[in-house]
C-alpha cells in the first residue's frame, strides 16, 4: 500500500462515519461531542501545517483560535452583522495574526521559534484578559455567541449544527489533501527535509514559511469561530498557551505530518478527556502521563504508526523515515 | 530606593530561575517548559515542610533537594531515552512534565492559596535612605548574589564546571575521552531543577503561593532567556535584573501596563538583536 491508497482509505472510512453518525443517533451529548472533534480537528490540520510540514514547533497557536472566536463573538454581536461576516473575519483575523507574528517568530528558527510564539501569544492572552476588556469582556468573556442562520434551518439544533461543521470539515480535509499533493506541498516537505538545498534551488524558504504559516493562522481563526459558534461562549481561556499545548498533544498523539494523524489524535484526545473527566478530577495529569510515555514509546502517533506499517516505502526514505536532529544549535 | 529593592529582589529570583534553565539549555539544547513548575514544587515543598519542621532553614534546603530530586528523575527516565530524536520531542515532553507536575501538587495540596510565613529572623524592616525596606528583600538579594558567585565558581573554576562546559560544546568529544557525559547531563539536570526549587522556596514567603504562579514567572523567565541571548548565563544576570528592576517600576507607575512593557521590551529586543541583548554574535559551530 502507498500512502496514497492508505489516506483514500483513511478518507473513506472517515467521510462514512461523518455521514452515517446522524443517522445512528439523534442524542445531543454523542452529536456535539462529534462536533467538538471536527472543530478541533480543523484546527489540528492547520496547526499540523506548520508542525508537521515545515517542522516548526509552533507554542502560540492559541492565538489564532482565540482570534477566530472574537472576531465571530464581536462581530455578530456588537456590529450585528449576519454569521457569514463573522467567519469570514475570524479567518482574515487569524491569518492577520499568523502574519504579524510571523515577522517576529520567523526570524527566529527552533527552540527560538517555540519560545517567540509561546511570549507573542501570551501577550495576546493578557491583552484580551485585562487591557481590553472592553472589547473582550476580559476573563468573563463573551457568552451568547451566534450560530449560523439562512434558508430558515434551525442551527442551534445539535444534527445542524452538526452537519454544519462536517461540511467545513469536509473541505478543509480536501483542501489539506489537494495541497499536499501540489507542487507546493512538495516544496514543504523539502524545506523541512532540507532547507539550504531548497535556498539553493532557488526557492524563497522564508517566503514559503510566512506563507504557511499564514494559512495555517486562517484556519485556526476558521476553527476558533466555529468553535465559538459551538460553545456559544469565548473567553480568554482559547488564547492561553496550554491550548497551543493541548493543539500540539493532539497532533503528535496521532501522527504528525500525516493527513489524518491529528484528526485521529484529537478523536483521541477529546473522547478519553471525557472518559477521564467523569472519573477523575486529576484527568489532565494522567494525561500528561500518558502523553509522555507515548512520546517516548510511540513518537509516530497512532495513525503515523499504522500507516508506517501498513505502507510501502522506497528503501531510501526508510532510512529517513525519522526526521534527523536539528543541526542549528544557537 | 524601595522600587530599586523590589526589583532587584524580583530580580534575583528571576535569575535563580532563568541560570538553572540556561544551564539545561546549555547542555540538553533544550528549554524545560516544566521549569515553572519545578518553581512551584518548590514552593510548596517549602511550604509544607516549613509548617511540618518550623524551620525556615530545613525548609529551603529540602525543598531544593527534593526538586532536584524529581528533576534527576525526569532526566533520567524521560528525557534520556530520547536524546537522538530532534529537539522538539524533548521540548514537548517536558509540556508534558508540566500537566503532571501541577496535578500532582493539585492533588497532593489542593486548590486552595497557600502562605508561607517570613522567619521572625528576618521578619522586620530597615531604614534604608529614608525608605522602609523589608529584610525579606534583602535577604533574596543576597541569596541571589550567593549563588550566582557559587555558580560561576562551580562553572568556571571546578573540575566539575569543566566538564560542564567541555560537555556543552562538544558532547561526543566528551564521551571519546572516556568521560561520563550522560552522568554529567544528568546533574545538570538536577542543578538547574534544584536551582528552580531554590527560586521557589524562597519566593514562597513573597507571593501567594497556587496554582498559577509558575505561568506567570515562567514567561518572565523565558523573556529573561531570550533578552539575555540563551545559554548565556551572564547575559541571564543581566537581563534578570533588567526586567525585575521593569516589572518593579512598573507597579509603581502605571500597574496595568506591566505586562505590555515587558513584552514590548522582548519585541524591541527581537526585532533589533535577535541572539540576545547581551550576547555576541553567535559563532558558526
Amino acid at each position: 500500500m502507498t500512502e496514497q491508497h492508505f489516506n483514500r482509505l483513511a478518507s473513506a472510512i472517515c467521510a462514512v462515519v461523518v455521514i452515517t453518525l446522524p443517522f445512528f443517533t439523534s442524542n445531543d451529548f454523542i452529536l456535539n461531542l462529534a462536533t467538538l472533534v471536527m472543530v478541533w480537528a480543523i484546527f489540528a490540520v492547520g496547526f499540523d501545517l506548520v508542525f508537521g510540514s515545515l517542522g516548526m514547533v509552533s507554542f502560540g497557536h492559541a492565538s489564532f483560535l482565540g482570534l477566530g472566536g472574537y472576531a465571530l463573538a464581536i462581530v455578530t454581536q456588537r456590529y450585528g452583522l449576519p454569521f457569514s461576516a463573522g467567519l469570514a473575519a475570524a479567518v482574515v483575523l487569524g491569518g492577520l495574526g499568523a502574519w504579524l507574528m510571523s515577522f517576529f517568530a520567523l526570524r527566529m528558527s527552533g527552540i527560538f521559534f517555540a519560545l517567540v510564539t509561546l511570549a507573542l501569544s501570551q501577550l495576546l492572552y493578557i491583552l484580551a484578559d485585562s487591557k481590553l476588556r472592553g472589547l473582550t469582556g476580559g476573563a468573563d468573556g463573551i457568552p451568547g455567541v451566534g450560530r449560523p442562520g439562512f434558508a430558515n434551518i434551525d442551527f442551534f439544533g445539535s444534527v445542524n449544527f452538526y452537519v454544519f461543521v462536517a461540511v467545513i470539515f469536509g473541505l478543509v480535509m480536501l483542501g489539506s489533501a489537494l495541497l499536499r499533493r501540489s507542487s507546493f506541498g512538495r516544496v514543504i516537505t523539502a524545506i523541512q527535509q532540507n532547507e539550504i538545498r531548497c535556498e539553493q534551488l532557488g526557492y524563497d524558504v522564508h517566503r514559503v514559511r510566512q506563507g504557511v504559516f499564514i494559512v495555517s493562522g486562517a484556519i485556526g481563526g476558521l476553527a476558533g469561530g466555529l468553535l465559538g459558534s459551538l460553545l456559544m461562549y469565548v473567553n480568554p481561556q482559547m488564547l492561553h498557551w496550554t491550548t497551543s499545548g493541548d493543539v500540539i498533544i493532539m497532533t503528535l498523539l496521532g501522527g504528525a505530518g500525516t493527513l489524518w494523524g491529528p484528526v485521529v489524535g484529537v478523536l483521541i484526545f477529546e473522547v478519553l478527556k471525557e472518559w477521564m473527566s467523569s472519573k477523575t478530577q486529576y484527568w489532565y495529569g494522567i494525561f500528561g502521563a500518558i502523553f509522555i510515555l507515548a512520546t517516548i514509546y510511540f513518537p509516530r502517533g497512532v495513525l503515523g504508526e499504522i500507516q508506517h506499517r501498513l505502507c510501502f516505502r522506497p528503501p531510501r526514505e526508510r532510512e529517513a523515515a525519522m526526521p534527523a536532529a536539528e543541526e542549528t544549535r544557537a | 530606593m524601595s522600587t530599586l529593592i523590589i526589583g532587584l529582589s524580583l530580580g534575583m529570583l528571576l535569575f535563580l530561575l532563568a541560570s538553572g534553565l540556561t544551564l539545561i539549555f546549555g547542555m540538553l539544547g533544550v528549554i524545560n517548559f516544566a521549569h515553572g513548575a519545578l518553581y512551584m514544587l518548590g514552593a510548596y515543598l517549602a511550604f509544607d515542610i516549613g509548617q511540618r519542621t518550623g524551620s525556615f532553614v530545613l525548609a529551603v534546603l529540602l525543598a531544593t533537594v527534593l526538586t532536584a530530586v524529581v528533576g534527576l528523575a525526569m532526566e533520567r527516565f524521560a528525557l534520556r531515552p530520547i536524546y537522538k530524536r530532534p529537539h522538539f520531542y524533548q521540548l514537548i515532553l517536558t509540556f508534558g512534565f508540566i500537566l503532571v507536575l501541577t496535578e500532582a501538587i493539585k492533588l497532593i495540596w489542593g486548590l486552595g492559596y497557600k502562605e508561607a510565613p517570613i522567619p521572625e529572623l528576618l521578619a522586620g524592616t530597615v531604614d534604608v535612605g529614608g525608605s522602609t525596606i523589608p529584610v525579606y528583600r534583602l535577604f533574596v538579594i543576597a541569596v541571589g548574589l550567593v549563588v550566582g558567585a557559587g555558580l560561576f565558581l562551580l562553572l568556571e573554576r571546578s573540575t566539575f564546571g569543566m566538564l560542564v562546559r567541555a560537555a556543552s560544546s562538544d558532547d561526543e568529544m566528551v564521551r571519546m575521552l572516556g568521560l561520563p557525559a550522560t552522568t554529567i547531563r544528568t546533574a545538570v539536570f538536577a542543578l538547574g531543577s534544584g536551582l528552580a526549587g531554590l527560586a521557589g522556596a524562597i519566593a514562597a514567603p513573597l507571593f501567594p503561593i497556587e496554582l498559577g504562579m509558575a505561568t506567570t514567572i515562567i514567561i518572565d523567565c523565558f523573556i529573561v532567556v531570550i533578552l539575555g541571548g540563551l545559554g548565556n548565563i551572564r547575559g541571564a544576570v543581566a537581563a534578570s535584573i533588567l526586567i525585575g528592576l521593569v516589572r518593579a517600576l512598573g507597579y509603581t507607575l502605571a500597574p496595568s501596563w506591566v505586562d505590555v512593557l515587558t513584552f514590548g521590551l522582548l519585541i524591541a529586543t527581537l526585532l533589533t538583536r535577535p541572539q540576545g541583548l547581551f550576547s555576541r554574535p553567535v559563532r558558526a559551530a
